[in-house]
C-alpha cells in the first residue's frame, strides 16, 4: 500500500502551508491544497484521496461552508473519510456530520494538529474508516445529555472509557491512553455497556455510534 | 441617563440643527438671512430681528412707516406668494388622491389600490413639506428639521412595506399640514394683493400721465377690502387719492403678511418637525436599535479578527514547535537547516500574533484616549500619510462615551479622506462650541463628492452619531474641497 493521500482545505495561508509541510515529512502524500470549499470539491472529484481536512469557515460567508462540503462528499465519495476541523467545535455541527453515519468522519478543534502525533493518529483512523471526535466535542455532548441518572452509575474510570470510545479510539488506543491493559478496558467497556442497556457488538463504527446515539438523548 | 421629561425633550428638539437626523448636503447652502437663523430658532415677532434696541416711540414710528421696505417683508410676500400657489396645488392633489384612496378602500374592491394611493398621498404630503421647508429656509429663515423619513422596509412584502408606510405619523402629520395650508394659502394670496393693490393704487397718477384715462372709464382705485366700492378717478387730481390710499394699503400689508406668515411658521413647527414626544420616543427606539446592532458588529468584528488573525497565528505557532519537537527528538537524522527554517517561522508567527492582537486591542479602545481627546487625535493624525493640521480646543473633557466615538469618527474620516479623496493635506479640528457642543469638522482639498451610501462608510458613522443625538453634515461638492462637520453632545 503506498503513502495515505490527503488532500487539505483550509484558507488560512499560513496554516495550509504548515499542514503541507508536516504531512509532506511525516510520508503523507498532499494530492492538493486548496483554500475555499468550491475547490475541495473539485479538488477530491479529481484526485479520490483517501481523507479530506476540511476547515469549516471558509470563504465566501466564513460561516459553515466546509461542513456543508464535508457532508456533500460523503455522499458523493464514500470512500474518502473527512476530518472537519475549526476553531471551535459545536454540538450541531458534530450533530449534522454524524447524521450520515460514524464510519469515515473526524471533527476536531484546531488546536489538535499541535499535537502531530495525535492528529495524525486521528487522522489515519478517519482514513480507515473509523471516527474521530474531539474531546470537547464528548464533553459536550454529555453535558447537554438527558440520561445524566445513568451517567452517575457509572464509575470515574468508566466515564473515561465512555469518553475515549465516542473520540472513536479502539481497546487498544483507549488502554494506551489510559495505561492500563487492553483486558481491563474490555472489563470496563462490557461493564459500563450493561449498565447503560447498551447493544454489545464488535463493530467499532456501531459501537461508536450507539455511545454518541446515548449521549445525544 | 438624560432625563426625558417634556421640558427636555422640548429643549433638545428646539435645539436641534437643520438636518438633524438626515444627511444634507448643503454646498451652497441658502444664505442665513437673519442672525439667530443658524440654530433654527428665530424671533418670529416683526421688528425683533432687525432692532435690537428698546423701542422707544419715534423708533417705533420709524418701523411702522419702514415695515413695506423692509427685506424681510418681501421675502415673507414672496413666501406667501410661493406657498399659496404650491399650497393650493398640493392640496387639491392630495385631497382628490386621499378621497380616491379612502373611496377605493371603503369600497372593498381595489383596496390595495386605495391603499397605493393613499401611500402616494402621504408621499405627496412629505414632498410637499420637504419644499415648504426649504422655501421657509430660503425667505423666512425658519429652519425646520426634517422628521424621520420612514425608512425602507426591504425584508418585508408588499403588505408589510404598506403597513409600515401607512402608519408612518410624520407623514399623516404632514398631510395635516397641507390640509390646513389650504385656507392658510387663500389668506395668505390675499394678504399679498394688499401689496399689489397698495402698488397699484399708488402708481395711478403716473398712468394717468402716461397713459390718459384709457378708454375712458376713468382710472378704477381699487381697495383691498372685499366689502364696499372702488372709486373711480376721472380727473388726474382724482388718481392724488390713490397716493394715500396705495400708502395706507402699503403700510399695513407688510403687517398683514407677517401675521399670515406667522401663523404659517408655527402650523410648520408643529407639524413639520420631528415634533412630539412620541416621534422622540420613535427616535430613540430607532437609534437605540443602531447601537445595540452597532456593538454586536463591532464583536462580530473582533472576533472574526481574531479568528482569521491571531488564532491562527498561535495554531500555526504551536504546530510549527510540534514540528521542530519531533526533528529534534531524532538526533541521528538531524536536519539542522530544517529546524531553523521551522524555528523561523514559529518566530514570524508569534510576532504576527503580537502584532494583530495589539492592532485588535488598539481597535476597541485606543489607550491614548485615557489621556484625552487631544493626545488620541494628535497620535492619529501623526500616523496620517497626509500632512494634517490638527486643531483642538477642548475645554471640558466630554464623556469617554462621546471621546470615543469623536476618535473613531475622526479615524474613519481621515481613512476616507487617505482612500478616496485624493487630497493632498487634510484639517481636524475639534472645539467645544459654547453651548458644550463637541464639533468635529474633518476637511480635505481632495476632489470632493462624498456621499453616504456610497461606500465610503458615511452612512455607517452617522449612525453611530446618530445613537448619541449627535449630528452630521456633509458639504462635498463635486471637485471639492470637502467638509464634515460632527456635533457631539458632550454626555452621551
Amino acid at each position: 500500500m503506498g503513502a495515505m493521500r490527503v488532500v487539505i482545505a483550509e484558507d488560512a495561508a499560513v496554516l495550509r502551508e504548515l499542514l503541507v509541510q508536516m504531512l509532506d515529512d511525516r510520508g503523507y502524500e498532499v494530492c492538493a491544497a486548496v483554500p475555499d470549499a468550491e475547490a475541495l470539491r473539485t479538488a477530491v472529484a479529481e484526485h479520490r484521496p483517501d481523507v479530506a481536512i476540511v476547515d469549516i469557515r471558509m470563504p465566501p460567508t466564513h460561516t459553515d461552508e466546509g461542513l456543508r462540503a464535508a457532508i456533500a462528499l460523503r455522499g458523493e465519495h464514500p470512500a474518502t473519510g473527512v476530518l472537519l476541523f475549526s476553531q471551535y467545535v459545536e454540538t450541531k455541527y458534530a450533530t449534522e456530520l454524524l447524521a450520515g453515519g460514524s464510519a469515515g468522519v473526524g471533527y476536531l478543534l484546531k488546536d489538535r494538529v499541535a499535537n502531530i502525533a495525535e492528529f495524525t493518529a486521528a487522522l489515519d483512523r478517519v482514513a480507515a474508516g473509523g471516527t474521530a471526535l474531539d474531546p470537547e466535542v464528548v464533553t459536550q455532548l454529555a453535558g447537554a445529555s438527558r440520561r445524566t441518572d445513568d451517567l452517575a452509575t457509572l464509575t470515574a474510570r468508566e466515564r473515561d472509557v465512555l469518553g475515549l470510545m465516542a473520540e472513536g479510539r479502539s481497546n487498544a488506543a483507549i488502554a494506551a491512553a489510559l495505561h492500563v491493559s487492553a483486558g481491563t478496558v474490555e472489563k470496563h467497556v462490557a461493564s459500563l455497556f450493561g449498565k447503560l442497556g447498551l447493544p454489545a457488538s464488535e463493530d467499532m463504527n456501531r459501537r461508536v455510534l450507539a455511545v454518541l446515539r446515548f449521549l445525544r438523548d | 441617563m438624560r432625563e426625558t421629561g417634556p421640558a427636555g425633550v422640548g429643549g433638545l428638539a428646539g435645539e436641534r440643527r437643520p438636518g438633524d437626523g438626515e444627511l444634507t448636503e448643503r454646498a451652497g447652502a441658502a444664505p442665513a438671512a437673519h442672525p439667530g437663523a443658524e440654530h433654527g430658532i428665530i424671533d418670529a415677532m416683526p421688528a425683533g430681528s432687525s432692532a435690537p434696541a428698546a423701542p422707544s416711540p419715534t423708533g417705533l414710528l420709524t418701523e411702522v412707516l419702514r415695515a413695506p421696505l423692509n427685506r424681510r417683508a418681501w421675502r415673507e410676500a414672496a413666501y406667501l406668494l410661493i406657498t399659496g400657489l404650491t399650497g393650493l396645488t398640493g392640496a387639491v392633489l392630495l385631497l382628490v388622491l386621499l378621497a380616491l384612496g379612502f373611496g377605493f378602500v371603503l369600497s372593498l374592491l381595489g383596496a390595495v389600490l386605495g391603499l397605493l394611493l393613499t401611500v402616494a398621498g402621504l408621499g405627496l404630503a412629505r414632498a410637499e413639506g420637504r419644499l415648504h421647508r426649504r422655501l421657509a429656509a430660503t425667505l423666512l429663515g425658519e429652519r425646520i428639521p426634517a422628521p424621520r423619513a420612514p425608512g425602507a422596509r426591504a425584508d418585508a412584502g408588499l403588505f408589510g412595506r404598506l403597513d409600515h408606510r401607512l402608519r408612518d405619523v410624520s407623514g399623516w402629520r404632514q398631510v395635516g399640514y397641507v390640509l390646513a395650508k389650504l385656507p392658510l394659502s387663500l389668506v395668505g394670496l390675499y394678504a399679498v394683493q394688499w401689496w399689489v393693490i397698495g402698488l397699484i393704487n399708488l402708481t395711478a397718477p403716473v398712468r394717468w400721465g402716461l397713459f390718459g384715462q384709457g378708454d375712458g372709464g376713468g382710472i378704477l382705485l381699487m381697495t383691498p377690502l372685499p366689502a364696499g366700492g372702488s372709486p373711480t378717478a376721472h380727473s388726474f387730481t382724482g388718481t392724488l387719492l390713490g397716493i394715500p390710499m396705495g400708502l395706507v394699503t402699503l403700510l399695513i400689508a407688510p403687517w398683514f403678511t407677517r401675521a399670515v406668515a406667522l401663523v404659517d411658521r408655527r402650523l410648520m413647527r408643529a407639524l413639520l418637525g420631528p415634533g412630539s414626544l412620541a416621534q422622540r420616543v420613535r427616535d430613540l427606539e430607532e437609534t437605540r436599535a443602531l447601537a445595540v446592532d452597532d456593538s454586536v458588529a463591532l464583536l462580530r468584528r473582533v472576533e472574526r479578527d481574531l479568528h482569521d488573525g491571531a488564532q491562527v497565528r498561535l495554531v500555526a505557532l504551536a504546530l510549527g514547535l510540534d514540528m521542530v519537537k519531533s526533528k529534534l527528538a531524532d538526533e541521528s537524522t538531524l536536519d539542522l537547516d530544517a529546524v531553523r527554517r521551522l524555528v523561523d517561522g514559529a518566530h514570524h508567527n508569534a510576532t504576527e500574533a503580537l502584532t494583530e492582537l495589539r492592532d485588535l486591542a488598539r481597535g476597541i479602545h485606543p489607550p491614548v484616549l485615557d489621556e484625552g481627546l487631544a493626545h488620541a487625535l494628535e497620535t492619529l493624525t501623526a500616523r496620517a500619510p497626509v500632512p494634517v493640521q490638527l486643531t483642538v480646543d477642548v475645554s471640558e473633557r466630554p464623556s469617554p462615551a462621546i471621546e470615543s466615538i469623536a476618535y473613531f469618527c475622526t479615524a474613519e474620516l481621515l481613512t476616507n479622506v487617505i482612500k478616496h479623496s485624493g487630497a493632498a493635506r487634510a484639517t481636524v479640528s475639534a472645539v467645544t462650541r459654547p453651548d458644550g457642543t463637541l464639533r468635529l469638522q474633518i476637511g480635505d482639498d481632495g476632489h470632493g463628492g462624498a456621499e453616504a451610501g456610497t461606500g465610503s462608510g458615511l452612512t455607517g458613522l452617522l449612525q453611530r452619531v446618530r445613537t448619541v443625538d449627535g449630528t452630521l453634515e456633509i458639504r462635498s461638492p463635486q471637485g471639492g474641497p470637502t467638509m464634515i462637520t460632527v456635533d457631539l453632545p458632550p454626555r452621551a
